[in-house]
């Protein structure tokens, strides 16, 4: 009810995008690292995760917060198995 | 106490220039004597803003080269006591200068005058740093758009990093019925991404193109929406308490009404 939503909450706002699109920014601004860069990143931590535990690949999120004082890298990776499978 | 106040903002086109001229004559109408100095060299316009293009015989280059004395490149503006401007040098480029010579410019003018404030060019090289050699603190002019907030927020790294105490924000070209609709972003959500103490809010409006037009800031102008922004701004900038007006509040019905009619213009009422 695609319809009922929009009647309900009206039409999306854009300032809400140019602050989410402008947050990132800012991030990205601070921390230097192109998008390449970023997931270069994301792909070499699931690597050394996945020798560890299985994980889910597909629901991994990974992405930069603005923090108080600072940036934080926040990450969430759905464990599918804890068996160690690269331990022995 | 002697200030120096630059007026900067990372993006061209926010609106420096007019800041700084309004501010200029704001301060110079309380009483202050002012000394408002272009250092977008090469591509001056402070001049045209103030009105004052026709007067110009010397320019900053020629002072700091000591081609010509300090005093006789000043321009006095005859619309009020106290205000003087020194103008850019039109075919010179930024590299004419060194952030030293601004420095000891700077000190110069203090001694004439209770403010000094310098107009800065667009952008973060040899211009933006001689305009910030000499100065006290900062005021950064943005407006409600992404771009100009992400510049914003690069010059406020840059101007801490130069030392200087936290810059303060003016918000040019708000416009109150896109804040409503939520197609712009209000103060709140700047004031939450730059997190600096803000100055003033400037309405869009017509005023400010009517005012560069005839060369006459909009703050002489006391009916004037922009004018009285500047006025607000004027206060606060010599350290007075000035209530913000709340420009966000949407209307009653009257003034939806009149809007309904075509009795007042929508951007009229910010």
């Amino acid at each position: 009810m695609a319809w009922f939503d929009r009647f309900i909450k009206g039409r999306p706002k854009s300032k809400d995008d140019a602050k989410s699109r402008l947050k990132l920014l800012l991030i990205h601004d601070q921390v230097d690292l192109t998008p390449a860069q970023m997931d270069q990143m994301k792909n070499e931590i699931i690597e050394v995760i996945s020798r560890y535990v299985e994980i889910d690949d597909d629901n991994v999120e990974f992405r930069l917060n603005k923090e108080e004082d600072g940036v934080a890298l926040v990450s969430t990776i759905p464990v599918r198995r804890v068996t160690a499978r690269a331990a022995g | 106490m002697r200030e120096c106040i630059v007026v900067t903002s990372g993006k061209g086109g926010v609106g420096k220039t007019t800041t700084a001229a309004n501010l200029a004559c704001g301060l110079a109408l309380a009483g202050q004597r002012v000394a408002v100095v272009d250092a977008d060299i090469g591509l001056r316009n402070l001049d045209v803003i103030l009105g004052l293009e026709n007067r110009i015989v010397y320019d900053l280059v020629q002072v700091v080269e000591g081609e010509c004395k300090l005093k006789q490149a000043l321009i006095r503006d005859k619309r009020c006591d106290g205000l003087y401007m020194l103008p850019a040098a039109q075919t010179r480029d930024k590299n004419a200068v060194t952030p030293d010579q601004m420095r000891q410019l700077v000190a110069d003018l203090k001694e004439a005058h209770d403010f000094v404030i310098i107009d800065c060019p667009a952008g973060i090289e040899q211009g933006f740093k001689n305009s910030i050699a000499g100065a006290d603190r900062a005021i950064i002019v943005t407006t409600p758009e992404v771009s100009a907030i992400r510049d914003a927020d690069r010059i406020i790294g840059l101007v801490e990093a130069h030392e200087l105490p936290e810059p303060d924000l003016i918000i040019n070209r708000y416009r109150t019925g896109m804040v409503q609709r939520g197609d712009m972003m209000n103060r709140e959500d700047i004031l939450e991404i730059l997190a600096i103490p803000l100055v003033g809010i400037v309405p869009d409006h017509e005023d400010v193109i009517i005012s560069a037009n005839r060369g006459q800031p909009a703050v002489f102008d006391e009916g004037s929406v922009v004018g009285q922004a500047f006025q607000r701004i004027t206060g606060r900038v010599m350290g007075q308490e000035v209530a913000f007006p709340d420009f966000d509040a949407v209307g009653g019905f009257w003034s939806t009404f009149k809007k309904w009619m075509g009795l007042t213009p929508a951007r009229e009422v910010m």
